[in-house]
C-alpha cells in the first residue's frame, strides 16, 4: 500500500501532497498518510466527501491516517 | 481557471475577509504608536507618562489584540476543531468595536480625556465579549476530536486570561476616568492588569500557538509533551496566586511567585530557542530569525523585570516594557503574520478551486527580510531611548516606517491574491 510521508514539510506542502494522492486514488484503493499533527480541516473534508479514514497516533507522536475511496 | 483539487474543498476555514480585516488594521496602531513616540515629550521617561500609556495600549490593545483575535478565528477551527458561529458577523462587529475602542482608549490616555478612556475601554470589552461568547458557543458545539496537542486547552486558558485582563482594564478606566474606588491601590491594580495581559493572555496565547506553529512552520522537533502538559495551567495558577498575594499585601509571597512566573516564561523562551536550534530547515528564512530574535528580546525583558525587583529605578520597568512588548510580542507577531497571511491567501485560492501560486510568489522574501531588519533597528533605538530621550523620537520615526512597511507587505499579499483570482 502507498505511504505518503508528509512529515517535516512546511505548510501548505503536506496538504498539497495529500491532495495529489487523493486525486490519484481509484475506487476501492487506499493509502496511508503520515503527518506531524492532526489535520482537522482535512479530516472533516474527507468525512464530507465520503472518504473512509482511520486515524491513529503513533508512539513517536506522528499522526497516521488510513484513507480509502469507497 | 484550473482546478487544483477537483471535487474537494475546505469549508472549515472562515472567509478570508474575516481575519484579514484585523491583520490590515493592526499595523495602523503600530504607526500611531510611532507617532506618539515621535511627537510626544519624554514618552519613555517612566511607565506612567501619558505618551507611554498611550503607546503601550496602541501596541497591546491595538496592534496585538487585532492580530491575536484575527488569528484565533483561523487557529480555533484548524487547531482545535472549533468553528466560530456567524463568523463574518462576529468578525465585523468585534473588529469595529476593538478598532474604535483601542483608538478611544489610547487617545484618552494620551490627551487626558476621561470619557474617551472609559468609552474606549467599554468598546474594547464589548468587542472582546462578542468574540469570547462566539468562541465559547463554538467550543460547546464542536464535536469532540482526537487532539494530539495541548494547544486547544491552552487557547481556552488564554481566553480566560484575556477576559481577566479586559475586566481589570475596565475597572482601571473607571478608577482613572471617574475616580471610582478600587479595593487595592491603583499602582497594584495596574500591575495586575499588566501581568494578566502579558502572561495570562499574551504569554499563554503565544505559547499555545507556538506548540503548533513553531514545529509546523519552522520544522523543529515538537515541544516535549510533559512541558506542554503543565506549562499553561501552572502559569495560570501561579498568576492567580501572585494576584492574591499582591492584593493582600503578602509582599514576600508576591516576590517569590512573581520570580517563579518570570522563570516559567523564561523556560518557555529558552526551550523555544533550543528547538529552533534543532530545525531541519537547511536555510532558515527571515521570519525564523525574527521569531528567534523575539524570544531573545523576551528573555532580556524578563531580566529587566528581575532587575526591577532588586532596584526600584523607573527605567527597568520601561526597558522591560519595550523589550517584551515591541521586541518580543510585536516581533513574534510580525514573524507569524508573514507565515499566516500568505498561507490564508493560498488556502482561499485553493478553496475556490484556483491553482494557487507558490507561497513565495504571494509574498517574496526580500521585503520581509528588510522589514524585519528594520524591526530590530527600532528595538535598538527604543532601548537607547529609555536612557537618551532624543533616541525615543528616532525610534518613533523608525517605528512608523516599520509598521507602514508591514502594512504594505500585507497589502502585497492581498494584491497577489486578487491577481491570482482574476487570472
Amino acid at each position: 500500500m502507498t505511504i505518503v510521508d508528509a512529515r517535516g514539510l512546511e505548510p501548505p506542502e503536506p496538504f498539497e501532497r495529500a491532495m495529489e494522492a487523493l486525486a490519484e486514488l481509484q475506487s476501492g484503493q487506499q493509502f496511508t498518510l503520515l503527518l506531524d499533527r492532526m489535520p482537522h480541516p482535512l479530516l472533516r473534508m474527507l468525512d464530507r466527501d465520503g472518504y473512509r479514514n482511520e486515524v491513529s497516533i503513533r508512539d513517536d507522536g506522528a499522526v497516521e491516517i488510513l484513507i480509502g475511496r469507497p | 481557471m484550473s482546478s487544483a483539487n477537483p471535487g474537494l474543498a475546505y469549508e472549515d476555514t472562515p472567509p478570508l475577509s474575516a481575519p484579514l480585516r484585523f491583520f490590515l488594521t493592526a499595523p495602523l496602531f503600530g504607526i500611531c504608536a510611532g507617532l506618539v513616540l515621535l511627537f510626544g515629550d519624554g514618552v519613555l521617561d517612566s511607565r506612567w507618562t501619558p505618551g507611554a500609556l498611550a503607546a503601550v495600549h496602541l501596541l497591546a490593545a491595538g496592534f496585538m489584540l487585532q492580530v491575536m483575535i484575527g488569528a484565533l478565528q483561523q487557529i480555533l477551527p484548524v487547531v482545535a476543531g472549533v468553528r466560530v458561529p456567524a463568523v463574518l458577523g462576529v468578525a465585523g462587529s468585534s473588529h469595529a468595536l476593538l478598532t474604535f475602542g483601542a483608538t478611544g482608549l489610547a487617545g484618552g490616555l494620551a490627551f487626558g480625556l476621561p470619557d474617551a478612556i472609559i468609552g474606549g475601554a467599554m468598546l474594547l470589552l464589548g468587542g472582546i465579549g462578542i468574540f469570547l461568547i462566539a468562541a465559547l458557543a463554538g467550543l460547546i458545539r464542536s464535536p469532540s476530536v482526537k487532539i494530539a496537542s495541548h494547544a486547544p486547552r491552552d487557547l481556552r486558558l488564554a481566553l480566560i486570561g484575556l477576559a481577566v485582563t479586559a475586566v481589570l482594564g475596565l475597572a482601571l478606566a473607571f478608577a482613572i476616568g471617574r475616580g471610582a474606588s478600587l479595593p487595592i491601590p491603583l499602582a497594584q491594580a495596574v500591575d495586575l492588569h499588566a501581568a494578566w495581559g502579558w502572561l495570562g493572555w499574551g504569554g499563554i496565547l503565544l505559547a499555545a500557538t507556538s506548540w503548533v506553529v513553531v514545529p509546523m512552520f519552522q520544522i523543529t522537533p515538537s515541544y516535549p509533551a510533559r512541558f506542554t502538559r503543565w506549562w499553561a495551567p501552572v502559569v495560570l495558577a501561579g498568576l492567580v496566586s501572585w494576584s492574591l498575594a499582591r492584593s493582600t499585601a503578602a509582599d514576600g509571597a508576591g516576590i517569590v511567585l512573581g520570580t517563579a512566573l518570570m522563570l516559567a516564561f523564561g523556560a518557555f523562551t529558552i526551550l523555544t530557542l533550543r528547538l529552533q536550534s534543532r530545525t531541519r530547515r537547511s536555510t532558515p528564512d527571515a521570519p525564523f530569525h525574527a521569531f528567534r530574535a523575539a524570544m531573545l528580546a523576551m528573555l532580556a525583558g524578563i531580566a529587566a523585570l528581575g532587575a526591577n525587583l532588586v532596584d526600584d529605578g523607573g527605567q527597568w520597568s520601561v526597558l522591560a516594557g519595550v523589550l517584551i512588548l515591541h521586541g518580543g510580542f510585536a516581533g513574534a507577531i510580525s514573524a507569524m503574520l508573514y507565515k499566516i497571511v500568505p498561507f490564508l491567501a493560498w488556502l482561499n485560492l485553493t478553496q475556490a478551486g484556483i491553482r494557487a501560486p507558490n507561497m513565495k510568489k504571494l509574498l517574496p522574501d526580500i521585503p520581509v527580510k528588510q522589514q524585519l531588519k528594520l524591526h530590530l533597528a527600532v528595538l535598538a533605538a527604543l532601548v537607547l531611548g529609555v536612557f537618551v530621550a532624543a533616541a525615543a523620537r528616532i525610534a518613533g520615526l523608525l517605528m512608523l516606517i516599520e509598521f507602514g512597511w508591514l502594512l504594505l507587505n500585507m497589502l502585497r499579499v492581498v494584491r497577489n491574491w486578487q491577481r491570482a483570482r482574476e487570472t
